[in-house]
């Protein structure tokens, strides 16, 4: 564990405060902030940076979703960084993401003592951010129609939809790799070509999981929990109740806007934790708390805005929380996309070698022998 | 300057006050009066807020009062008198007491003579200055200059501080107050590490200044460089009153402060920065930029 543990965030006006610090006693002066700033400005990258000043050993981690905001470490003497990472990692991120939440709610001490991180984004996750990003998932649109398509006429056809030059390809592809949902190649020498390897589906399923376990665990609030789960995704007549899958051509079609919530509630990191946590069942807000490792009044705010989005609903009787609609975003085989391919080869708008290699790309992917 | 602590609440540099954003809703939710003192990525999602926030209020009885809520590191105040809603935006490590204050005063002028002017739609002419005269309490002043044009001694001299021996290289940021306040407000200093290496601290340090001050030598070469910076603070702070210094100007190599000016295309001021004959002149300037500065943002 490192010997202090300090968040520091450069106000515009008052410069560098230091928000907490661990232990309290801990003494700063501004030239060792700065420093560390300038060292995590440098790196221009997330997560962390390695600092020497004075002779002590500092490690810092941003992360470009709180701009300003650094969670500093000092190393023992002993302590080696790279044996390190993945916790202090770990620990920044919790860190932050409960600073936005409730700063008065962090206490650096029970995070530190208690080993509590928070991981890296989950392949559900990464999916998530796709829709998040709007020119990424307007590529997706396209390469749902295209399949295969070259990288140079995939950035004139973007430039062209959000009508300036200033889009950047690179930046709007970042989410549709990192997910795998599309791959980058060279085909032949020059001609970097875009392969859709995935397809992403994005909805509300039934908390089965959830609903069969309160039966067996809370039987007092099992028929009213079906109740509730009932109404929402098949109510009887004439309302419609909530189906996914119907085709859509409105932009505003509130399943679509629906698709963007679920992305947001997927990506927002506590939000997350504590969704996931209730999908197996229903829990105490204690028990949250305890399973998550998230401070009690945090996992309430939480709870709230999940109440809010119909993803959460409360049993006030039995003080007990429980998934109304479970958000998920799955990826699927785009095989509707073999006879547009079929088509584009006959028509010479790519050539066999693209062809063939998307094939390989899909079998490596969805094949017997793929992961 | 040492942050040393022994609470666990945030300490920073400086103790004074800032009120970031100023927001008055009438009875329909609308927003009759809004002003940002600095600038923020999530105002939408701010100023929906506050809307719900107003909606709730009228639900609420404050006698009167003004109360606080805590959104994560900022503290929304608010007021109501029927049948308007003003909240102040502030950080969460500001004085209570102070802001509590203040918007007593911002509720009662605007009642007494702006109320039925807003009921009846009307524009609120000079609302504004006086809000400004309420809430702002503090500005921020960059020194930006490459290195060794005597940013830090300009600091010293304002500060009326003897000049250390030895030159000592700023690293990133050092930040300082002027012992004086100017119309009541306090100003604050950010004087910016000039060397290349730290270039690129430059954008994100003169953010929300409401006045930058270029300092040069006053050397051709230096002059020439410097006009980098002007071009940097037009981009990354439009809205900020940009002058220049033309420092050393005892020395036999120095361009005449108009030459500079020009060069820059700013309004520059002659300095020598270690003789403190200079330093009521300089600060006379800081106070003109500065009221020039809210003079061109209202007309703009």
């Amino acid at each position: 564990m490192p010997e202090a543990t300090f968040v520091v965030q450069l106000d515009d006006i008052h410069g560098f405060v230091v928000r907490q610090r661990h232990p309290t006693t801990l003494t700063l002066n501004e030239k060792t902030l700065n420093l560390l700033f300038y060292e995590q400005q440098k790196a221009q990258k997330e997560e962390l940076s390695f600092s020497e000043i004075d002779g002590l050993k500092f490690v810092s981690y941003t992360s470009s979703d709180f701009p300003g905001w650094m969670v500093c470490s000092l190393l023992g003497p002993d302590e080696v960084f790279d044996e390190l990472h993945p916790e202090l990692a770990g620990s920044g991120r919790l860190i932050l993401a409960l600073m936005k939440e409730d700063p008065d709610a962090v206490r650096l001490n029970e995070i530190l003592e208690s080993g509590k991180v928070l991981t890296g984004l989950t392949d559900e996750q990464k999916l998530a951010e796709i829709y998040l990003t709007p020119s990424s998932a307007l590529l997706l649109e396209r390469m749902q129609d295209e399949g295969v398509e070259k990288a140079a006429k995939l950035s004139i056809w973007l430039k062209n939809q959000v009508q300036s030059d200033d889009v950047d390809i690179r930046q709007a592809m970042d989410p549709l790799m990192r997910s795998g949902i599309v791959k980058v190649e060279l085909v032949g020498r020059t001609s970097e070509t875009v392969f859709l390897i995935k397809d992403v589906f994005g909805y509300r399923a039934p908390p089965t999981e959830s609903v069969l376990k309160a039966e067996e665990s809370h039987p007092s609030i099992a028929s009213k929990y079906r109740e509730y789960v009932t109404e929402f995704f098949s109510p009887p007549p004439p309302s419609k109740g909530y189906n996914p899958t119907l085709p859509i051509e409105d932009p505003t079609s509130p399943i679509l806007e629906d698709r963007e919530k679920i992305s947001r509630i997927l990506s927002d990191r506590l939000q997350f934790l504590v969704l996931d946590c209730l999908r197996r069942e229903p829990l105490t807000a204690t028990e949250i708390s305890q399973r998550t490792a998230l401070p009690e009044s945090i996992v309430m705010k939480v709870l709230w805005a999940l109440e809010a989005d119909k993803v959460a609903v409360r049993f006030e009787e039995e003080d007990l929380w429980a998934l109304l609609t479970n958000p998920r975003i799955e990826s699927f085989m785009p095989e509707y996309i073999l006879p547009i391919i079929k088509r584009k080869i006959s028509e010479k708008e790519i050539t066999s070698d693209a062809a063939r290699r998307y094939l390989e790309l899909l079998a490596e992917n969805w094949g017997e022998h793929s992961d | 300057m040492l942050l040393a602590g022994t609470s666990n609440s945030s300490q920073r540099i400086g103790v004074n006050t800032v009120i970031r954003g100023v927001y008055i809703l009438g009875d329909q939710g609308s927003m009759i009066y809004s002003k940002e003192y600095a600038r923020s990525e999530s105002k939408d999602t701010l100023v929906e807020f506050l809307m719900n926030l107003a909606e709730f209020l009228k639900t609420v009885d404050l006698q009167e009062k003004t109360e606080y809520m805590n959104a994560a590191v900022s503290r929304i105040f608010y007021a109501r008198r029927e049948p308007f809603t003003f909240m102040f935006v502030a950080d969460k490590a500001d004085d209570a007491t102070q802001i509590e204050e203040k918007m007593g005063q911002m509720v009662e002028f605007f009642m007494k003579n702006f109320a039925n002017l807003a009921m009846a739609n009307q524009p609120l002419d000079g609302f504004d200055d006086k809000v400004d005269e309420i809430a702002v309490t503090m500005i921020k002043v960059a020194i930006l200059g490459f290195s060794g044009v005597g940013k830090t001694t300009i600091l010293h001299l304002l500060r009326g501080e003897i000049l250390p021996l030895v030159p000592n290289p700023t690293i990133g940021v050092s930040i300082k107050t002027l012992p004086e306040e100017i119309s009541n407000v306090k100003i604050v200093f950010w004087d910016v590490a000039g060397q290349l290496r730290f270039s690129i601290l430059w954008a994100k340090m003169i953010a929300n200044a409401q006045v930058v001050v270029i300092v040069t030598d006053s050397t051709l070469e230096n002059v020439l460089k410097s006009k980098k910076l002007v071009s940097l603070v037009q981009e990354e702070v439009p809205d900020a009153k940009v002058i220049g210094i033309a420092n050393k100007q005892d020395l036999p190599t120095a361009l005449t402060p108009q030459r500079v000016g020009q060069i820059l295309g700013i309004p520059t001021y002659e300095l020598v920065a270690i003789d403190i004959s200079y330093r009521n002149r300089l600060i006379s300037i800081i106070r003109r930029a500065i009221l020039e500065g809210k003079t061109e943002a209202k007309a703009a």
